[in-house]
């Protein structure tokens, strides 16, 4: 009887749309399951491709033979505690420049959005001569060409102006389009309340564009890590890049001195993305 | 009774565009003056001039004894425009709440920042303005959260916090789903009814006709006929008032915003 075996049934069929969006959180599943089993094996084969390990085909006198590439594990263990050590430098580096980049990409913004002519273009003739130019050559100008006007920078200093200029002009764009998202009528309901031009700004403007403006950010700080590196040029600022040249050509060991100082930033890398995407995920959520 | 809002000579231009052409305009303490005309004929432009979102070009606005002449520049200048926006409060189309604020702060940042009013003074004005808009029960919401009407009515509030001696609408329920009107319809009344004074550019001849003492009709940057409600909807004198208010009873009619153009009828698709 139909009654008795749906009485049976403990749980009441699921409906289609509940069908269907459990159909796709498991093909959601699936899928990351597996990027990350792939992921795995890409990183198996690469580690593998160092493992310095022979591979023989056939028998030990006609068969092929496939080496793969040899470390020098005892340069690597000895060497770990030294490149290491760069670690703090540009972490250092890198905190400095990105501050110094903020406040000039703000201010270089702000002229971007002002009606004032003289500020409008100090803004655009910033932004264009420091992205008209290589990094590379503005980190040697403020290192090796300013002391020639009698202006004498230690390393570390001249890396992070160089890396704050730079960095300052392509984040102005950022910040550009956070304050453009904040809506004329936002400010038209301040001044409508009484607030002044810098109240509103303030208050009401800067707030949503600096929330509109944090992702990108991250982005830009990330990259900066690793641009960090080109201050090593400069021959007196101790950071990872350096570190591993030094070592690496003094022993002729540069392979491994630079892979070792790769995996260090990619190890960063990661862990500043992972840290990007929780920050994402707490500014999406709310009250937008 | 003295007028609290005084409009003389006022002219603005956009360019070359002359979009209010020697205006000349008092609102009386707790008049309810219903601004009506289709777009572009410069009402809105007249309300966001009385508290200077619009600069005048020339002429003079006087609100509550402060007198300003448009047109001019100087710290002298912005200082009585600053004091014009204290006498004045002003509710939006878009809402303009400040999304990354609850409705208690967007409430309670005008007199903190504003009037330096300190914080449990200023969530005491707050709150008996969010209880007079009937939302004190979502003032720890974010506006995201909020309906369009309950938007509106929270602007409201927001304004009356900072206890304005006029209120200027414009354009309140244009923006919102027709069953919303209602609700921010009756706040708007509530007001009137307690005696503040008000300036509302609206659509919404049902509204006029039972709140406002005086409706006025604007067309091509002039006023062309003023007067009481019911009689002016009754006999309008101008041929241009005559076809608005024609305008405005199909609309009501057809259940839709008298300035949008006809609805595209809904594409059916056949089986050929």
């Amino acid at each position: 009887m139909g009654v008795s075996t749906s009485a049976r049934d403990p749980k009441p069929p699921l409906s289609q749309a509940e069908l269907l969006f459990q159909a796709q959180k498991r093909k959601e599943r699936n899928f990351r399951m597996h990027v990350a089993l792939s992921w795995f094996v890409l990183l198996a084969i690469l580690f593998f491709l160092f493992s310095g390990q022979d591979i023989k085909i056939g028998n030990s006198e006609t068969g092929l033979v496939f080496q793969t590439i040899k470390l020098d594990t005892q340069f690597i263990s000895e060497n770990m505690v030294f490149i290491a050590g760069g670690l703090g430098e540009t972490i250092r580096i890198s905190l400095l420049a990105i501050t110094f980049a903020t406040v000039l990409a703000l201010l270089a913004a702000l002229g971007r959005l002002s009606t004032f002519p003289p500020l409008y273009a100090l803004s655009t003739f910033y932004v264009s001569l420091i992205r008209g130019t290589p990094l590379y050559l503005q980190i040697f100008f403020f290192f090796l060409a300013l002391p020639q006007l009698g202006i004498i920078l230690p390393g570390l200093w001249a890396g992070v102006i160089a890396l704050g200029l730079n960095y300052g002009a392509y984040m102005s764009e950022i910040f550009r389009a956070g304050l453009a998202s904040v809506g004329k009528g936002q400010r038209e309901a301040a001044i409508a309340l009484g607030m002044t031009p810098s109240q509103t700004m303030m208050r009401i403007v800067l707030p949503q564009a600096l929330r509109f403006a944090i992702p990108p950010t991250g982005n830009e700080f990330i990259a900066m890590t690793k641009d960090s590196a080109l201050v090593a040029a400069t021959g007196f600022v101790h950071e990872l890049m350096w570190r591993a040249v030094k070592v690496g050509r003094a022993q002729f060991h540069n392979l491994e001195a630079l892979i070792m100082a790769a995996i260090f930033y990619w190890i960063m890398t990661i862990l500043l993305s992972y840290l990007q995407s929780r920050l994402e995920a707490n500014l999406s959520k709310g009250d937008r | 009774m003295p007028a609290i809002v005084k409009i003389s000579n006022l002219d603005k231009y956009f360019g070359r565009l002359h979009v209010l052409k020697n205006i000349a305009l008092d609102i009386e303490a707790r008049e309810v003056v219903c601004l009506i005309g289709r777009s572009g004929s410069g009402k809105s432009t007249l309300l966001r001039c009385i508290n200077f979102l619009e600069e005048p070009s020339h002429g003079t606005i006087e609100v509550d004894g402060i007198r300003v002449a448009g047109g001019e520049k100087g710290k002298e200048h912005r200082q009585l425009v600053h004091d014009v926006r204290l006498k004045t409060g002003m509710v939006f189309q878009e809402f303009n709440l400040f999304p990354h604020m609850s409705v208690l702060e967007n409430v309670i940042e005008g007199p903190i920042t504003v009037k330096n009013m300190d914080r449990s003074q200023a969530i005491k004005i707050a709150e008996m303005n969010l209880d007079r808009v009937g939302l004190l029960f979502k003032k720890d919401e974010y506006p995201m959260r909020l309906s369009g009407g309950q938007k509106q009515r929270v602007a409201i509030a927001r304004a009356l916090a900072m206890e304005p001696r006029v209120m200027l609408f414009d354009e309140p329920t244009s923006a919102l789903d027709p069953e919303l009107i209602g609700e921010v319809l009756n706040v708007m009344k509530n007001v009137a009814n307690e005696g503040m004074t008000m300036l509302v550019v609206t659509h919404e001849m049902g509204f006029a006709r039972e709140v406002a003492d005086r409706v006025i009709v604007m067309a091509e940057g002039e006023i062309i006929e003023q007067g009481v409600p019911d009689a002016l909807f009754k006999s309008p004198k101008d041929e241009r008032t005559k076809a608005l208010i024609d305008r405005y009873r199909a609309a009501e009619e057809s259940g839709r915003e008298p300035d949008q153009p006809p609805q595209k009828q809904p594409r059916l698709y056949t089986l050929e």
